[in-house]
């Protein structure tokens, strides 16, 4: 097994095959390394409810089981729960992935004991939308739902009766639902930088729907994967060339869309730049969840962005977000997370986005992508963190 | 390495907003966003996101000295007698309340929940004045009119007036200080509310009803509501006020002052306090103090480290809010489950009136009961009867002072947390009239004494300083006071 081989592969044990998505080989995986012990602790998304997951640190490979199952309902980062020095593994979208690096290259995750299962992502829903959406747009009682997922465009609700019901994203995204504006415009669609990354995406044929095609990236990535196939959890295949070549298709045709959302949302500001901010933050709380929520944001308590604001001393736009809006210019992935969170629904992710990436451009630096490359704002790693 | 993850609810303000609480094994804990909470969609404020930095443990005492839990429960039961006052505000689950209510009834006694208007007000105006609307209902309305600033008092409220303006609704403020989300800010004469607003059956009313609240100010606005035709929704500072007033119904209550008052006048020897420092919910906190101090008997069954705890006899311990097993009711009316499965509070209280542990099944049925539901769903807001009132004559206190330093309210004052508000607002007039200079904190003065502090020019009506923060010179919500260089 080497770096950038690609496989289908799929969980031995029935239970989590079908459970799981797509064969249940990232459950499985995960399951495994604890198991072996090649990790003390697996992230995951403990399920509460049909669009209710709370992130869980967990050394029971019982419980990793039990998350099997994709959420696209539960827009959650999970690199916020990793723990320096604990010997962890995560599954993680290219947003779990990226935020993940840029804390390691701010000396908060230590890269070397992190094992980043990816996940390829289209996009995920914040579940008060969903829950609306379905009322509105499948006329379905959300307590109706046992379960869902995304194919060929569509997003396919199924209702305790065994029924399914299908829509496509575009529809749903002309009415205001669907992904979230964020998700829409995430131009990263399979995780690359991760360790190893899975999806459906180039499964074709008789495995369609029962594998899982993975892509190795790095060392840790093989390790992940090899673990499991010796302990008897995991099987592969090699993924042929016309699946390869399927998955960069699905993977292109994804970002045109996402380029196109990014135009579509992003488009210029009409007008005063001023007015246009002052406007978008005039209602701020100054609650602070964005910058808690923040999965890139490294600095603790004393951050500059609060150190220099105050409520006695700030008029609509505060120094808060106005620092904030130009320390992330060189590490905001557009995870969504602090729109997710904002009290008075402030586009918050949108904002930062204007700031970071035209900058991003400029200093040919897109956050999260590897290891190699150091943020374009300077770091010290050892006053930092670690 | 596990972790204990709690659904809960922020104690903060009776949104009582979803969030989890993930517990280490140390005790303290993090709070966490709960996106699919149908209240707050795991939107928190600044009071829910900060609030494992403020909520501090309490631990049990008798006369100063730490104790177990087991003996201040048995000092508790032996220090109420006959004619103890008991007063539990809303900040406790509903069971707890309710556990309460039987310790105090085998006392002859009730427990107040220190909303002293509803002692003064008809009893057919109190599920008006008790349980609120939904809060979808805010969004559809087609016009609001604000008597609160809900920014700073109930600030997941602010979501709610904004999808309303973006249906179409039209929003006025009647408050100290202009909101920037209104289309309207006015300053309005009570008795010209109705002519003023021109509400109808599509608007809504937000108001606050909290223990310092002019029953006289309530009246007026209950009136203008039946008049209009329009929904009113009084807000209430404690997670739990809409619950415990439920459950207490058609009891003969105190209000705090009352309380103070009887205490000062040595007919309340012994005043057992459930999750309510009187400390920090009065605006007077020299003068509750010193009252405190003449009780033979003050009992705190207290969750949490509050004022209170330093200086009642005992402090009976019990656990933190979100690890109670039992259920919140929201400003809203709706029931809302905490996952905790602790009835350690209960039990405690239970003990005090000799009661053998496991009394919580009985009492929660009882709660469903009261309610009217079979169970507790956080998607189903329960139907409430609010029956027709008849209008009041009303008279609200006139606040004519030229100069009144205002509490504003807010969760970081109802519970005295910390927070980054040492400063008062006041407008551009009273500043440059009183030569105030930027960076130099202005002298508030009052009968009582004075403080330097803060200041910051906002848009707050004339003759008001406007403070969020309890000040040692207040005598209660309104102050009048000086203000110099
Ligand atoms: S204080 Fe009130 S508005 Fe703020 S988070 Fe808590 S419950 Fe929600």
């Amino acid at each position: 097994m080497d770096i950038g081989d690609c496989y289908v592969g799929w969980a031995t044990d029935e239970d989590i095959r079908t459970r799981g998505a797509s064969g249940g080989l990232v459950t499985a995986m995960l399951a495994a390394a604890l198991e072996k012990g090649l990790v003390e602790a697996v992230v995951v998304l403990k399920k509460l409810g049909e669009f209710e997951a709370v992130p869980v640190v967990t050394s029971d490979p019982e419980e990793v089981k039990a998350a099997a199952g994709s959420m696209h309902s539960v827009p959650i980062v999970l690199s916020r729960y990793l723990d320096y020095g604990t010997k962890v593994a995560l599954p993680a979208k290219p947003c779990d992935a990226r935020s993940t690096l840029e804390q390691a290259k701010r000396g908060q995750v230590d890269i070397d004991t992190t094992y980043i299962v990816g996940l390829n992502c289209g996009g995920t829903m914040h579940p008060a939308v969903t829950r609306e959406m379905l009322d509105v747009m499948y006329k379905l009682d959300p307590e109706d739902i046992e379960g869902e997922e995304i194919d060929k465009g569509k997003l396919i609700f199924e209702t305790k009766d065994g029924e399914e019901h299908a829509i496509k994203i575009d529809e749903l995204e002309e009415e205001g639902y669907g992904r979230r504006e964020s998700c829409q415009y995430c131009a990263v669609n399979i995780p690359t930088m991760a360790d190893i990354a899975c999806g459906n995406w180039g499964v074709i044929g008789d495995l369609a729907g029962k594998g899982t095609f993975v892509e190795i990236n790095t060392k840790k990535g093989i390790e992940i994967l090899q673990n499991a196939i010796d302990a008897g959890a995991v099987e592969i295949t090699p993924a042929d060339d016309k699946g390869k070549a399927i998955r960069a298709k699905v993977d292109g045709a994804m970002m045109n869309v996402a380029a196109a959302a990014n135009d579509k949302f992003l488009a210029p500001i009409e007008g005063s730049h001023l007015d246009y901010y002052m406007n978008a933050l005039s209602d701020c709380i100054n609650c602070g969840a964005c910058k808690t929520v923040c999965p890139v944001c490294a600095c603790g308590e004393g951050a500059k962005c609060t150190d220099f604001s105050s409520a006695s001393d700030t008029y609509k736009m505060s120094l808060f977000h106005l620092v904030r809006f130009v320390h992330l210019m060189d590490s905001c992935i557009g995870c969504g997370q602090c729109t997710d969170v904002c009290p008075v629904d402030i586009p918050l992710t949108h904002i930062y986005q204007r700031f970071a990436v035209p900058m991003q451009e400029e200093f040919e630096y897109k956050p999260g992508m590897d290891m190699t490359t150091p943020p374009f704002f300077g770091v010290d790693l050892v006053e930092e963190g670690h | 390495m596990n972790e204990n993850i709690f659904t809960t609810v922020c104690p903060g303000c009776s949104i009582a907003c979803g969030m989890y609480i993930r517990e280490k094994d140390d005790g303290t804990f993090d709070i966490d966003w709960r996106k699919d909470a149908v209240v707050n969609a795991g939107k928190l404020c600044r009071f829910g996101v900060r609030l494992s930095a403020n909520l501090k443990n309490a631990t049990s005492k008798v006369d100063g000295n730490e104790v177990e839990l087991s003996d201040a429960v048995t000092a508790a039961g032996k220090a109420i007698g006959d004619g103890a006052t008991f007063v539990s505000v809303g900040n406790t689950t509903c069971a707890e309340h309710l556990a309460l209510m039987k310790l105090a009834e085998s006392k002859g006694a009730v427990v107040n929940t220190g909303m002293g208007a509803f002692s003064s007000i008809p009893a057919e105006c109190h599920p008006t004045m008790g349980v609120g609307i939904p809060f979808d209902a805010i969004e559809s309305a087609k016009k609001i009119v604000l008597f609160i600033d809900p920014y700073e008092q109930y600030p997941l409220l602010v979501r709610r007036i904004l999808a309303a303006k973006k249906n179409g609704a039209t929003v006025t403020a009647v408050g100290w200080k202009a909101v920037s989300l209104a289309d309207d800010n006015k300053t309005i004469d009570p008795a010209n509310y109705e002519s003023d607003l021109a509400l109808d059956s599509d608007s809504v009313i937000i108001a606050e009803l909290n223990p310092s609240t002019d029953p006289e100010r309530v009246m007026v606005l209950l009136n203008l509501a039946k008049a209009s035709g329009a929904a009113i929704m009084f807000m209430k500072p404690f997670v739990n006020a809409v619950g415990c007033d439920l459950a207490s119904k058609k009891t003969e209550q105190k209000s705090l002052d009352q309380i103070i008052a009887e205490i000062n006048d040595g007919s309340i020897k012994t005043l057992v306090c459930l999750d309510s420092d009187l400390i920090e919910i009065m605006p007077d906190e020299t003068a509750v103090r010193e009252a405190l101090g003449k009780l033979d008997n003050l009992i705190a069954i207290t969750s949490r480290a509050s004022a209170i705890a330093d200086v009642a006899n005992i402090v009976v311990a019990t656990e933190p809010l979100y690890k109670k097993a039992g259920t919140i009711v929201n400003a809203e009316g709706r029931a809302l489950h905490n996952s905790g499965e602790s009835t350690d509070g209960i039990d405690a209280i239970g003990a005090m009136m000799g009661q053998p542990v496991g009394m919580y099944d009985e009492i929660h049925a009882t709660l469903l009961a009261t309610l009217g539901i079979d169970e507790v769903d956080e998607r189903v807001v329960p139907a409430y009867e609010k029956p027709e009132y008849k209008a009041m004559d009303a008279n609200p206190t006139a606040e004519a002072v030229e100069t009144a330093l205002v509490y504003a309210g807010g969760p970081f004052f109802w519970t005295g947390m910390v927070d980054d508000n040492d400063f008062v607002e006041m407008n551009l007039d009273m500043v440059t009239a009183n030569s105030l200079l930027k960076g130099i904190p202005a002298k508030i003065t009052s009968d009582k004494g004075e403080v330097a502090v803060k200041y910051k020019v906002s848009d707050v009506a004339p003759g008001v300083v406007l403070s969020n923060a309890k000040l040692p010179m207040t005598t209660g919500m309104v102050t009048s006071v000086t203000v110099s260089r």
